[in-house]
């Protein structure tokens, strides 16, 4: 039976991982896009982020674009299987009830 | 770790509505606009090629045309810069070579066969819009594949039994159904 994430389940983390999931598997966003689909501040998101990136569930890749730099963040395949299994437990919850 | 089924249910609501943002987000950033801005090009050349004299449409086409290629490029340039793939350049760059190659395809089908009046004209470049788009959605959405068969089977259909009003259908149910999908992937999608 799958089972509840605590890294994921914070609630801009998850809102984070939801968001990333809905990317193709070889898109990625870019942060000030991603910050602006969430309404979070810069140092939230920042902050969600590396936890995430310390759990291995995303990747950020840091690029120049037009000179200026960029951050693009991407959910890894780990992270999509771990927010799948999320998902399907907080199913489950749901229809024990 | 436990939860209760209402915080199970707030979380999977939390979840839904995300992805829902995010892809209204990426569609919204620009590729509906290309259906409505071609929509709204196949109802005015149509209707002009309905009610305006012959020489007059094809200006009116030409204009269009030239219009809706520049416009193309607008939204093109300033499509979503917040999301990208990991393959775009070539993809993109074959894509546009697709395209390049079937409006060189076009143009060369239309110089060989040479067709006699308004309707074969339109129709040949019907069918060509109509495979690139179904090209495009085999390749990138397969969902789109559908509404290009439709509109391809409606021009034709037209095209061969109901010849008086052809231009009218291309212009209302061609064109219009464009600009709906288009106002649908806005809002809906």
């Amino acid at each position: 039976m799958a089972e509840l994430n605590e890294t994921i389940h914070q609630t801009v983390r998850l809102r984070i991982m939801a968001a990333l999931v809905t990317l193709a598997p070889n898109e990625e966003v870019e942060f000030t896009y991603l910050r602006d689909l969430l309404e979070v501040t810069d140092g939230n998101l920042g902050a969600h982020l590396r936890k995430l990136e310390e759990a291995g569930y995303i990747n950020l890749n840091k690029a120049f674009v037009e000179r200026k730099p960029r951050t693009y963040i991407c959910a890894t395949t780990d992270g999509r299987k771990v927010f799948s299994e999320h998902v399907a437990a907080l199913e489950a919850i749901l229809k024990s009830k | 770790m436990d939860i209760s089924p209402t915080e199970a249910e707030e979380a999977l609501a939390a979840i839904q509505t995300m992805m829902q943002k995010t892809r209204r987000s990426i569609s919204s950033s620009g590729a509906y606009k290309f259906l409505i801005l071609w929509g709204v090009i196949w109802m005015l050349g149509f209707l002009g090629s309905q009610f305006l004299p012959k020489e007059i449409a094809s200006y009116v086409w030409i204009g269009l045309d030239i219009l809706g290629g520049i416009l193309s490029m607008v939204i093109g340039v300033r499509l979503n810069r917040g999301v990208r793939s990991s393959a775009p350049t070539t993809s993109g760059k074959r894509i546009g070579f697709f395209w390049l190659l079937l409006f060189f395809y076009c143009v060369a089908a239309i110089g060989i066969a040479w067709p006699v009046d308004g309707k074969q004209f339109a129709m040949f470049i019907i069918l060509f819009v109509t495979v690139g788009w179904i090209a495009m959605g085999l390749l990138l959405s397969f969902a789109s594949v559908w509404w290009g068969l439709a509109l391809l089977g409606l021009s034709l259909v037209s095209y061969f039994l109901l010849e008086d009003y052809f231009y009218l259908i291309m212009a209302f149910v061609g064109g219009g159904g464009m600009i709906a999908l288009g106002i649908y992937v806005r809002n809906r999608w």
